[in-house]
């Protein structure tokens, strides 16, 4: 590589100038215009961190799976896999009859707990039974987010709520 | 009261010190303030996009990766004091939920999909055309030349907060001082680059 004259190659070890955060910025221009952030996804986001307790363990997607269900017709079903450090989440979601939604879940391990389905409209609760079912009947479409409520607080170990990421029913 | 934490927060919307700006946000965050959380989000989520997508996820993936990480975030509050070590903790976990993601092997997108190679050509008259001037075209020429690791670096470094730069580099696991307080070997390689084919 030959230094041209007219700019000297600049050095890894100098301070940051106003050539880098000029080009810092241009950079940030340019992945702005190409790859950007969908503009409602601050949104998206603040509607699942809408809380009512901040103690929270944080269940992942861990797998997701469309399957149709022949013998209904071309109806779809979903099933989505939660995973957190004390609990697996497994729901089940249908389309009712009347354009509402059906989910069935499973806690694992199996446990009674009371469930919350929050949605932007307000929250549902129910309760599983004791091998961890539990079923919200009748749900609007639309974004929703389930919160597996604590357990009873043991001594010194408060009880945190499980969280699922919000998703689309 | 929530009004007068929305005050306290509001107040300070525009300081001299965005570190200490930031520590207000974090603070009323801590507190159920709901509107400075929003702020928070609202700031960083552009980085973390670029975290994510740099990282091989499509955009539904990338979009639950944030949710995940932003959930972590407000489980992990009370453990994060300073504007740049929350800026450095959001980085590593997206990165590492990324990771995550793309090793449970869902919906990932092929690396080669992202490459600078197949980004649009000039098509003349054409109004959907992103990258417009001969200057953004040279620098994106300029870096589809880099080594990946420091395309990463870069696209990441220019969404985050300028205080924040080295500790970004640092999460991203590029050695102390590859972007802040010096220029690194990324950015001289890249204006290196640029001084070989001027335009």
């Amino acid at each position: 590589m030959t230094p041209s004259e007219a700019s000297p190659m600049p050095s890894a070890d100098e301070p940051l100038d106003d050539v880098d955060f000029g080009l810092l910025d241009d950079i940030r221009e340019l992945f702005q215009a190409t790859d950007p952030m969908p503009a409602d996804l601050p949104e998206r986001i603040l509607f699942s961190l809408a809380l009512r307790d901040l103690e929270i363990e944080v269940a992942r997607l861990a797998e997701e799976e469309q399957l149709t269900v022949a013998a209904r017709g071309a109806e779809q079903s979903r099933t989505i896999t939660f995973d957190s450090d004390s609990l697996t989440i497994m729901i089940r979601i249908e389309a009712n009859q009347d354009g509402t939604m059906r989910v069935d879940g499973w806690l694992a391990p199996p446990q009674r707990r009371e469930i919350e389905m929050k949605t932007a409209a307000d929250t549902l609760g129910v309760t599983s039974d004791e091998q961890g079912r539990f079923a919200f009947t009748r749900m609007p479409r639309g974004r929703a987010q389930l919160v597996v409520r604590p357990n009873e607080p043991g001594p010194g170990r408060p009880g945190r709520s499980v969280v699922t990421p919000a998703l689309v029913l | 009261m929530t009004e007068d934490n929305r005050k306290a927060v509001t107040i300070q919307q525009t300081p001299p010190d965005r570190g200490a700006h930031m520590a207000t946000l974090m603070r009323a965050a801590r507190q159920r303030n709901e509107d400075a959380l929003g702020q928070i989000v609202t700031e960083l989520s552009p980085l973390l996009w670029q975290v994510a997508r740099s990282a091989g996820l499509g955009p539904g993936d990338s979009e639950d990766v944030l949710q995940t990480v932003w959930l972590r975030l407000v489980a992990h509050l009370e453990e994060i004091h300073s504007a740049t070590a929350l800026t450095a903790w959001l980085v590593t976990t997206t990165k590492r939920e990324a990771w995550r993601v793309r090793a449970a092997g869902r919906r990932q997108v092929p690396a080669d999909q992202e490459s600078f190679a197949e980004l649009p050509d000039e098509g003349p008259g054409s109004e959907e055309q992103v990258i417009v001037h001969d200057q953004q075209r040279a620098l994106w020429a300029a870096i589809g030349r880099l080594s990946a690791r420091c395309q990463e670096l870069l696209r990441i470094v220019a969404f985050a907060p300028r205080p924040d730069y080295a500790a970004v580099a640092a999460a991203l696991g590029m050695p102390v001082g590859s972007i802040g307080p010096t220029r690194g070997r990324c950015l001289a390689k890249l204006r290196a680059l640029l001084a070989e084919s001027p335009l």
